[in-house]
C-alpha cells in the first residue's frame, strides 16, 4: 500500500503537526531527527511527511503529488486553489489585520489609499468587499516599514501579539479575519483513498475536540 | 518590445510523436465507443460569439474566457466549454428533429487559468450529450457510458462518483437564509470546509436543514451513505432525489461496478447549472477529475428549446497519461532510386510494399553513402535499391 503523503509547512506548523501526529500514536522519530531530509516516513510507514514552504504545500496538495497538507489559512486565502479544507487544527493562531500609524484616520480625505502588504490578494479582497479602490503595493518583508517610510497609508498583515506593530508606532485599525492552521486534502485522493483519509481526519478531529475541552 | 517568436503562449504546448499517439489512442477509443452506441459526431467552431456564453456566466466565469472581436467589433470568445455550443446547435440547426438526439464531440476548449499553476489553457475534450430522452433511462445510459469510458482508458483503475443535486437543493430550500449566505454555504460544502461550515451554520442549529448541511460534506462513500442521508433529511423532495440516485447506484452495482462507484452528496459545484444527477471520474495518480458530467435540463431552455439533456466530457490530455505510449514505429524499408529516371518506379514499389502492410520511407538523398548512413542512423533495417531491377540490401550494423 502506498503511504499517505502529507505536506507540512516548515517551521512552527511542522512542529505542532508532528506533536499532533505523536498524540495520535504515530512514531515520529524520523521527523524529529530529520537532519536535512525533506521527505521521510513516520509511524510504520503508513504516512510519509514532506516538508515544504507554506505556498508550496498548497501547490503539492492541489496537484495531487501530496494527498494532504497542513498550512495556514493566510496562505490559503492568499493563494487560493482547488482542494478540500477539512479541519481547523486550532494551532498557529493569529489574525489578518489592517494597521495604520497611531493617531491616523485612514478614511479622512478623498485620496485613493495606498496599502502595503505581503498578502496582496487578501488586501485586494478586503477592500473590494468594502467597494473601495485602493493601490496595493507588494512588500516582501517587514511590511511595517511602508507606512513609517511614507510609502503606504496602511498595511494588511498577519498580527500575532501586536508587539512588532507597537514598536513601529502602528495600531490595528480593523480586523480582517482570524487565521489558524488548516488540514487540506487533494480532491482525487479524498475519493480514491476515502477510508484511510477519513480515518485520519476523524482521529485528528477527536484530538482537536479533546484539546478544546481542556482549554475550556 | 520583446519578440515572442520562439515560445508558445502560457498554458499551451507542442505535442510530439508519442504524445500525439497517446492522445489519438484516447480519442479513437472513445469515438469508437460512442459511435457504436449510436452517437453522432458534431463539430462546432472554436470561435463563438460571447453572447452564446453570456447567459452561462453563472457557471462559466467571464474572467476565464479568451475574448477577441470580429471585423464588426462584436465580442467573441475562444470556446470555453463544449456543452453550451452543442445546446445552441440543438436549439437551432437541430430544431424539430425527432428526439432523442445522441451527439458526441471532440474539441479544444480554452480557459484562462491563473499564471504558473501548470494548468493548460487549451484542453482537448471528448464528450457526449443525450438530449430529449426519458430522464431515468437516459441517465442510466449515460452514466454507464461514463463508467465504460473510464474503464477502457484506465484499465479498471478508476472511481466514478455520483451525486443528485436535488438533495442539496431540497435542504437549501428549507433553510431560511438569504441568497448570499446560501452561496457561501454551498461554497464551503464544495470545499468540504467543515470548520467554516460549522461557524456559519452554528446559529441555525435547531433547524433540521442546517444540521443536515453540516453533515453534507461527509456524506460520501458506498451504499451506507443513503441510509445516513435519508435519516438526515427527507422532506421537500429530498427523499425523491435520494430514491432516484439510489436507483442509479443499484443499477451500476448490478453491472458489477462495485466499489468503483461512490456516492458524494457534497458534490455541489455548479449547483445552478445541474438539475439532476452529477458525476465525476477520477484516475489513480491524477489529482483532478478527468471526467465530469451531469443532467442540465435548463440549459436548452436558455436557447428557447424546452428539452432535457445529460452529458459528460473527458479531458483527453489527462486521460492520455493513463495510456501506455506505444513504441514508435520505425520504417522497415528505405526505398532509394540512385538514378532519377527510376523515381516513378520507386513510388510504385513503395505502394506495393505499403499494400503488404510494410512501412517504408522514400530516400531523399543523392548518394548511396548518405542513404545507408541515414538508414543506419534511423534504425531502418533494409534499403531497397530501385533501378532496372530491385536490389534488397541489409543495413549493416555498426
Amino acid at each position: 500500500m502506498k503511504p499517505i503523503r502529507i505536506a507540512l509547512t516548515k517551521g512552527r506548523l511542522e512542529n505542532k503537526t508532528i506533536e499532533l501526529l505523536e498524540r495520535l500514536g504515530y512514531d515520529c522519530t524520523n521527523a524529529r531527527k530529520k537532519g536535512r531530509k525533506l521527505i521521510m516516513p513516520i509511524g510504520n510507514g503508513e504516512i510519509e511527511v514532506v516538508l515544504a514552504k507554506a505556498a508550496d504545500v498548497v501547490t503539492y496538495v492541489e496537484t495531487g503529488v501530496c494527498d494532504m497538507g497542513v498550512v495556514g489559512k493566510d496562505t490559503i486565502m492568499e493563494k487560493g486553489g482547488t482542494f478540500y479544507e477539512v479541519a481547523d487544527l486550532g494551532f498557529g493562531k493569529c489574525r489578518f489585520a489592517l494597521a495604520v500609524l497611531k493617531g491616523k484616520d485612514l478614511y479622512e480625505g478623498y485620496h485613493t489609499l495606498t496599502i502595503a502588504s505581503k498578502y496582496v490578494n487578501v488586501a485586494k479582497a478586503f477592500f473590494e468587499q468594502k467597494n473601495m479602490d485602493v493601490d496595493i503595493v507588494k512588500i516582501e518583508g517587514s511590511v511595517e516599514l511602508a507606512p513609517v517610510l511614507g510609502l503606504a497609508d496602511a498595511i494588511v498583515d498577519i498580527v500575532e501579539t501586536g508587539t512588532t506593530l507597537k514598536e513601529n508606532g502602528l495600531v490595528v485599525a480593523e480586523e480582517v479575519c482570524p487565521v489558524s492552521a488548516r488540514l487540506i486534502v487533494n480532491i482525487a485522493s479524498m475519493k480514491l483513498r476515502k477510508q484511510e483519509i477519513e480515518e485520519l481526519i476523524d482521529k485528528i478531529e477527536k484530538d482537536i475536540k479533546k484539546r478544546k475541552a481542556k482549554e475550556a | 518590445m520583446r519578440y515572442y517568436d520562439k515560445i508558445t503562449p502560457d498554458g499551451t504546448k507542442d505535442l510530439l510523436f508519442g504524445e500525439c499517439d497517446q492522445r489519438s489512442q484516447v480519442t479513437k477509443t472513445l469515438k469508437d465507443l460512442f459511435t457504436a452506441q449510436g452517437y453522432r459526431r458534431v463539430m462546432t467552431p472554436a470561435l463563438e460569439f460571447y453572447d452564446v456564453f453570456g447567459r452561462a456566466a453563472k457557471y462559466l466565469p467571464k474572467e476565464t474566457m479568451y475574448k477577441l472581436t470580429d471585423h464588426k467589433g462584436r465580442l467573441m470568445v475562444l470556446c470555453p466549454d463544449c456543452t453550451v455550443p452543442v445546446a445552441r446547435l440543438t436549439a437551432t440547426r437541430l430544431k424539430g428533429m425527432p428526439m432523442p438526439l445522441r451527439l458526441f464531440y471532440n474539441h479544444n476548449i480554452y480557459r484562462m487559468f491563473p499564471e504558473l499553476k501548470g494548468k493548460s489553457a487549451e484542453i482537448n475534450q471528448v464528450g457526449i450529450e443525450l438530449i430529449g430522452g426519458e430522464r431515468l433511462r437516459s441517465d442510466l445510459e449515460v452514466v454507464e457510458l461514463a463508467a465504460r469510458s473510464l474503464d477502457l482508458i484506465g484499465g479498471g483503475k478508476y472511481r466514478l462518483e455520483l451525486c443528485h443535486i436535488g438533495y442539496f437543493k431540497a435542504i437549501m430550500n428549507s433553510l431560511d437564509v438569504d441568497e448570499e449566505l446560501k452561496e457561501e454555504i454551498r461554497y464551503q460544502i464544495e470545499q468540504k470546509n467543515y470548520a467554516s461550515l460549522t461557524d456559519i451554520l452554528g446559529e441555525y442549529k435547531d433547524s433540521k436543514a442546517a444540521r443536515a448541511l453540516l453533515k453534507l460534506p461527509r456524506l460520501f462513500g458506498g451504499a451506507e451513505v443513503f441510509e445516513k442521508a435519508y435519516e438526515l433529511f427527507d422532506e421537500n423532495g429530498a427523499k425523491e432525489s435520494l430514491d432516484y440516485l439510489k436507483g442509479v447506484y443499484e443499477y451500476l452495482q448490478e453491472l458489477g461496478l462495485g466499489n468503483k462507484v461512490i456516492i458524494d452528496l457534497g458534490l455541489v459545484n455548479l449547483a445552478e447549472y445541474y438539475t439532476g444527477i452529477i458525476f465525476r471520474g477520477y484516475f489513480q495518480g491524477i489529482g483532478e477529475q478527468v471526467l465530469s458530467g451531469g443532467r442540465y435540463d435548463m440549459l436548452l431552455k436558455e436557447f428557447g428549446e424546452d428539452q432535457c439533456s445529460i452529458g459528460f466530457g473527458i479531458n483527453v490530455d489527462m486521460a492520455s497519461q493513463k495510456v501506455k505510449p506505444m513504441p514508435e514505429s520505425i520504417p522497415e524499408v528505405l526505398v532509394f532510386a540512385p538514378d532519377m529516371q527510376y523515381m516513378a518506379k520507386a513510388v510504385c514499389h513503395r505502394r506495393e510494399l505499403e499494400s503488404q502492410g510494410i512501412l517504408t520511407e522514400n530516400c531523399v538523398f543523392d548518394t548511396m553513402e548518405e542513404a545507408f548512413d541515414y538508414a543506419k542512423m534511423r534504425g531502418i533495417p533494409k534499403v531497397h535499391l530501385v533501378g532496372e531491377d530491385i536490389t534488397i540490401c541489409l543495413t549493416k550494423k555498426n
